[in-house]
C-alpha cells in the first residue's frame, strides 16, 4: 500500500494538536491532523475543562439558589433533571468539537480518524475505519496526552469506581460518594456532586489538598469543603477497595487507624499518566523519561530527529493552555525558526467554589527557593463589588521583589478567580512593576481593582484598606 | 573532554576570537556563552557544548578559528542531566548572532538583577528579539522602572556593543581619532535614528576600503542607441519567459568579456605574500539598493551564463537582496563589482572598492547627447562609465585599455549573445 507523503503529521487533536495543526497551516504546511475520538478536541473538550466547567455552571445556579435568601430572594427546592443537564453538556461539547472540525476544514487540513502507531521514525500507521493506512511526512508533532491514572489495587472492573471522565458523565448521583484525592479535578468534581446532592467524603493523602496553591488561598475553599462535603480527610490513604453488592466497601488509613465504610460510587483523581502506550514509541528514537512522559528540549524536540512532542505527553504540568504554547513552539521550529518556550509563567486555575488562579512566583516556592519577596494582600471584604454579589470570601496579594519592585507573582481566591488572573500573566510576562500595576486605572466597580489596590498595599497607600505604618516611617 | 567550535550556520566556518568569556578554573554550564567570535557577516557568541570546570583555553583574543577546532577543554561534571537535550538540537541553531562585547563590557556587572527562575524583567517580545539576536539580556541596562529592559535599551545596547568591536577589532590598524561629539540641537531641532547593524557592516567596511586601497577612476561614455535597440527588440520575448531583460543584464555580459581580455581587473592582491591573485572564475557583485541599506550579492559563473540566465538570475538575487534573504554565502567570493545607478537616474560618479576584489564598474543613466558621427551631429544614447580601480595593482594605462574594450563590448554588443 502506497504511503501518504505530507509535511506534518499531528497525532492527537486535542488543544496542543489541533492549535499545531491549524498554525502549522496557516504557515503553509501540508498537515494531516489525526485522532482517535470521534469528537475532535481531546481529553479538555470532551472529557475535562469544558464538560466539567459547564456542570460546574449548574452546580454554582443550586448554590446561588439556595443562598439568596437573606437577599430577599427565595427559591423552592431546586429540580434536577440530569438528563436534560448531560444534555445540556453534550450539547455545548457537540458544538465545539464540530467548531474544530470547521476550523480545521476551511484551512485544509485533513482530519484523519484513527488510532496512530510507529512503524518507525518516519512512518505511521493509522487503523481507520476503512483499513490500514500509512503515512509518512517530514516531520510529526505528538500530543497524545494523558489520561486520568487509576491505580491497580483500585481497578475492580466495577463501574461505581469512576475516574473524572465517568463521573462527568454523571451516571446518577450517588447518595454516598467517596473522591480520592484533593487536587483540582477531585475539588472541582466534589462541587458538582454536592451541590446535586450527593453526601461527599474526601480523603487526601497530603496535609493539605489543592497541593501548589498557597495555603492563605486554599483556605476558603477548605471552609466550603468542609460545609458541603460531610467529610474532609487530610493525611488519610485509602488501602483497599472491594466490590460488596451494590456498594464499595472502602478502607481508609490515617493516623495508623484503619476505617471501613460502604460507598455508592467512589470517584479517583490521583493524577494522570501519559497516552504513550502501544504508540509504537520503541520503534522511534524517542526516549521516555522515568515516569513515562517524552523527553523534550525546550523547543520541544524529542530525541528522535522527526520527531517533536507537545502537552501532556511531554511532561511538566499538564494544562491545555500549556499545551497550546508549546504547539507555537513546536510548529515554528518546524518551520525552521529558532523557537524556544521560554514564557515565564503558566497560570493556573482551579475552579472550586470559590476560585483559585495563581500565576509566576507562589509563597511556598519563594520560601523554598529562598527568594526574598514582599507580599502585598488585598482583602475582597473591602472591595465594594464583592459585596454586592455577596461573596466577600476572596483575597488578592501580589509577591514582589522588594528591591526592585518587580512582580513576581499574584495569587488570587474568590468568586472568578480564573477571569482575573490574566491581568497577572500579562504584567509578570511584561516585568511589570508594583508601581505599574498601581498606576494603571482600572474600572471601578470591579474585582480587578483588588490587583491595583493590592499594589497600593505595597506602597502603604490603599484606599479601601489601611495599613499601619511600619515603626521605622 | 575537549569542547570544539561548533559549525556556524550561515556558511561561516570560521572567525576571529573577539572575546574569551571564561578562564581555566571557571566552571561552565552548557550553553553558556564562553566565546565571542567576529565572523564576516556578524559577531556571534558560542556557548559551550558541556558543562564542567575548565581545565584549558586552547584560542586567544585575535586569533582566527574555524569549525571543529578545540576552542578549550574541560572536567566535565557530574550533572550532566539533559546531555540528550544537546545532542538533539542542531548545532547552527547554537550559534547565535550577536555583537560583541569587548573585555571591558564582558566584566560590567549584571545590570539587572537575577531572580532564579525569572529572565531580566522585559516583554515577551523583547525577550523573543534578544533571544533571536543572542543578546544576553542579563548585560542589557533597563531604562524602565524596575530596572525594565526596553526595546530602546537593547538597541543602545547593540550599538554599545558594535563601537567597541569597531574600535578592538581592527587592532593592526591605527584608529582612527575618536570623533569629537557635537550638540547639533544648538543651531535647530534634530532628531535621531539608531544605526542598523547593516549600516555598521556597511560603514566599517567602506571605511576599510577607503583607508587601504589608493582609487583612482577612470570615467568615459559608451553609445547604447544599438544596445538599447536590442533590449527593446527582445525585451518581450525575455519577460514572457519570465525574466527582464535590462541594462544591467547587457553589462554583465560585457563586462566579463572584457575582464576575459584583461584578468588583472579579476585578480586580488595578497600583500602578504607578495602575490597577485588571479581568478580563473568570474563572479560578478551586483549592488542593490534597499530600503536597509547597500547589498552586494554575487552572482556566480557568470562567464558561463546566457544572456537570458544572467537576467533572470539577477532579479532573483536583487529581489532576495530587498526581501533580506540572502545569506552570507550569497555575498561572498565576488571578483569584479557593478553597480548601476541608471535605474535611479543619476550618474556619472566614482565607485568605491568592494575589497578585496581590485575594480568597481559605476554605469550612470543613459541619456540623448549630440555626438559627431561621420561628420554629422547625431542624436545618440550615451552611457557614462566610471571604473574604479587599485592603482597599487592596476596602472592607469591598462585601466584606460579596460575602458576602451568595455565600451566596445557595449556598443558592439552580438545581437546572437541577446537571442534565447
Amino acid at each position: 500500500m502506497d504511503a501518504i507523503k505530507t509535511d506534518l503529521v499531528v497525532l492527537g487533536a486535542g488543544p496542543g494538536g489541533y492549535a499545531a495543526a491549524f498554525y502549522a497551516a496557516d504557515k503553509g504546511k501540508k498537515v494531516i491532523l489525526i485522532e482517535q475520538d470521534t469528537r475532535l478536541g481531546g481529553v479538555c473538550l470532551n472529557r475535562g475543562c469544558i464538560p466539567s466547567k459547564a456542570l460546574l455552571h449548574a452546580a454554582q445556579l443550586i448554590s446561588e439558589a439556595r443562598e439568596s435568601t437573606h437577599c430577599g430572594v427565595t427559591f423552592g427546592e431546586p429540580k434536577i433533571d440530569l438528563d436534560k443537564m448531560r444534555a445540556w453538556k453534550n450539547s455545548i461539547l457537540d458544538k465545539l468539537g464540530a467548531g474544530v472540525a470547521s476550523l480545521a476544514g476551511k484551512r485544509g487540513v485533513e482530519v484523519l480518524k484513527g488510532r496512530g502507531y510507529f512503524e518507525d521514525s518516519k512512518k505511521l500507521r493509522v487503523e481507520t475505519a476503512e483499513g490500514q493506512k500509512f503515512l509518512t511526512y517530514d516531520k510529526i508533532i505528538v500530543a497524545v496526552g494523558s489520561k486520568s491514572a487509576l491505580p491497580k489495587a483500585f481497578d475492580l472492573g466495577n463501574p461505581r469506581i469512576m475516574t473524572s471522565r465517568d463521573a462527568l458523565n454523571i451516571p446518577d448521583v450517588p447518595e454516598k460518594l467517596l473522591i480520592v484525592g484533593g487536587g483540582y479535578i477531585g475539588m472541582e468534581l466534589g462541587t458538582v456532586y454536592a451541590a446535586l446532592g450527593s453526601k461527599i467524603v474526601l480523603v487526601e493523602a497530603l496535609p493539605q489538598i489543592l497541593a501548589g496553591a498557597d495555603p492563605d488561598l486554599v483556605q476558603p475553599v477548605m471552609r466550603y469543603a468542609e460545609k458541603a462535603f460531610q467529610e474532609v480527610r487530610l493525611s488519610t490513604k485509602v488501602s483497599s477497595m472491594a466490590t460488596h453488592g451494590k456498594q464499595i466497601k472502602v478502607v481508609c488509613e490515617s493516623n495508623g487507624q484503619k476505617k471501613e465504610e460502604f460507598y455508592d460510587r467512589v470517584l479517583v483523581c490521583v493524577g494522570r499518566v501519559p497516552n504513550c502506550n502501544d504508540l509504537g514509541i520503541e520503534n522511534t528514537q524517542v526516549t521516555r523519561d522515568e515516569k513515562g512522559f517524552l523527553k523534550v528540549n525546550a523547543s520541544q524536540e524529542t530525541t528522535d530527529p522527526n520527531i517533536l512532542a507537545i502537552g501532556d505527553v511531554a511532561g511538566g504540568v499538564m494544562l491545555a493552555h500549556k499545551a497550546a504554547r508549546e504547539a507555537r513552539v513546536a510548529v515554528e521550529v518546524v518551520c525552521g525558526e529558532s523557537s524556544v518556550f521560554q514564557s515565564i509563567t503558566i497560570p493556573a486555575v482551579i475552579f472550586t467554589d470559590p476560585e483559585i488562579a495563581w500565576c509566576g512566583l507562589t509563597e511556598t516556592e519563594a520560601k523554598e527557593k529562598g527568594i526574598q519577596v514582599q507580599v502585598a494582600k488585598f482583602p475582597w471584604a473591602a472591595s465594594g463589588r464583592a459585596l454586592t454579589f455577596d461573596r466577600t470570601d476572596g483575597l488578592t496579594k501580589l509577591l514582589i521583589d522588594p528591591e526592585t519592585e518587580r512582580l513576581l507573582g499574584v495569587g488570587i481566591v474568590g468568586h472568578g478567580a480564573g477571569e482575573l488572573i490574566g491581568e497577572g500573566v500579562l504584567a509578570i510576562e511584561m516585568g511589570a512593576t508594583a508601581q505599574d500595576l498601581a498606576a494603571a486605572i482600572h474600572p471601578h466597580p470591579t474585582l480587578s481593582e483588588t490587583l491595583m489596590e493590592a499594589a497600593e498595599v505595597f506602597y502603604g497607600h490603599a484606599t479601601h484598606t489601611f495599613i499601619r505604618k511600619k515603626s521605622e516611617e | 573532554m575537549d569542547v570544539r567550535l561548533p559549525k556556524l550556520g550561515e556558511g561561516a566556518d570560521s572567525g576571529v576570537v573577539v572575546n574569551i568569556l571564561v578562564k581555566e578554573g571557571d566552571s561552565v554550564q552548557k550553553d553558556q556563552p564562553v566565546l565571542e567570535l567576529e565572523t564576516e557577516k556578524a559577531v556571534g557568541s558560542i556557548p559551550s557544548s558541556a558543562a564542567g570546570t575548565v581545565t584549558a583555553v586552547r584560542v586567544k583574543v585575535g586569533e582566527k578559528i574555524s569549525a571543529g577546532q578545540v576552542i578549550f577543554s574541560i572536567a566535565e561534571s557530574a550533572d550532566d542531566a539533559g546531555h540528550f537535550v544537546e545532542a538533539a538540537v542542531p548545532a547552527a541553531r547554537r550559534t547565535r548572532p550577536l555583537i560583541p562585547v569587548n573585555p571591558a563590557a564582558g566584566t560590567a556587572a549584571a545590570t539587572s538583577k537575577t531572580i532564579p527562575g525569572f529572565p531580566p524583567p522585559a516583554s515577551p517580545s523583547v525577550r523573543k528579539m534578544a533571544r533571536d539576536l543572542g543578546i544576553d539580556l542579563t548585560r542589557v541596562s533597563g531604562s524602565g522602572h524596575g530596572g525594565r529592559i526596553m526595546l530602546e535599551d537593547v538597541r543602545a545596547h547593540i550599538e554599545k556593543l558594535q563601537a567597541m568591536a569597531d574600535g578592538g577589532a581592527g587592532a593592526t590598524e591605527t584608529a582612527p581619532r575618536p570623533v569629537e561629539r557635537i550638540d547639533f540641537s544648538q543651531w535647530g531641532p534634530i532628531y535621531m535614528k539608531p544605526l542598523t547593524p547593516l549600516r555598521q557592516t556597511i560603514a566599517r567596511r567602506l571605511s576599510d576600503s577607503w583607508r587601504t586601497v589608493p582609487r583612482v577612476t577612470q570615467f568615459d561614455e559608451a553609445d547604447i542607441t544599438t544596445l538599447n535597440e536590442l533590449r527593446k527588440k527582445y525585451a518581450k520575448a525575455y519577460e514572457s519567459k519570465g525574466a527582464r531583460l535590462t541594462l544591467t543584464s547587457f553589462a554583465l555580459k560585457a563586462v566579463v568579456a572584457t575582464l576575459k581580455k584583461h584578468p588583472l581587473f579579476n585578480a586580488s592582491l595578497d600583500e602578504a605574500a607578495g602575490e597577485i591573485v588571479f581568478k580563473e572564475y568570474y563572479h560578478l557583485g551586483v549592488a542593490v539598493d534597499t530600503e536597509h541599506g547597500l547589498i552586494v550579492p554575487v552572482l556566480r559563473n557568470a562567464d558561463k551564463k546566457s544572456l537570458f540566465e544572467l537576467s533572470k538570475e539577477l532579479e532573483e538575487l536583487a529581489a532576495r537582496a530587498r526581501d533580506r534573504k540572502v545569506t552570507a554565502e550569497d555575498l561572498k567570493g565576488g571578483t569584479f563589482t557593478i553597480s548601476n545607478q541608471g535605474g535611479i537616474g543619476s550618474g556619472p560618479f566614482t565607485p568605491i572598492l568592494n575589497t578585496p576584489e581590485v575594480a568597481i564598474l559605476g554605469i550612470g543613466r543613459g541619456a540623448l547627447k549630440p555626438v559627431v558621427r561621420d561628420g554629422k551631429i547625431e542624436a545618440r544614447l550615451m552611457m557614462p562609465l566610471g571604473l574604479s580601480y587599485d592603482h597599487r595593482v592596476i596602472d592607469g594605462g591598462s585601466a584606460a585599455r579596460f575602458m576602451v574594450d568595455l565600451v566596445a563590448a557595449f556598443e558592439q554588443f552580438k545581437e546572437a549573445d541577446a537571442k534565447i
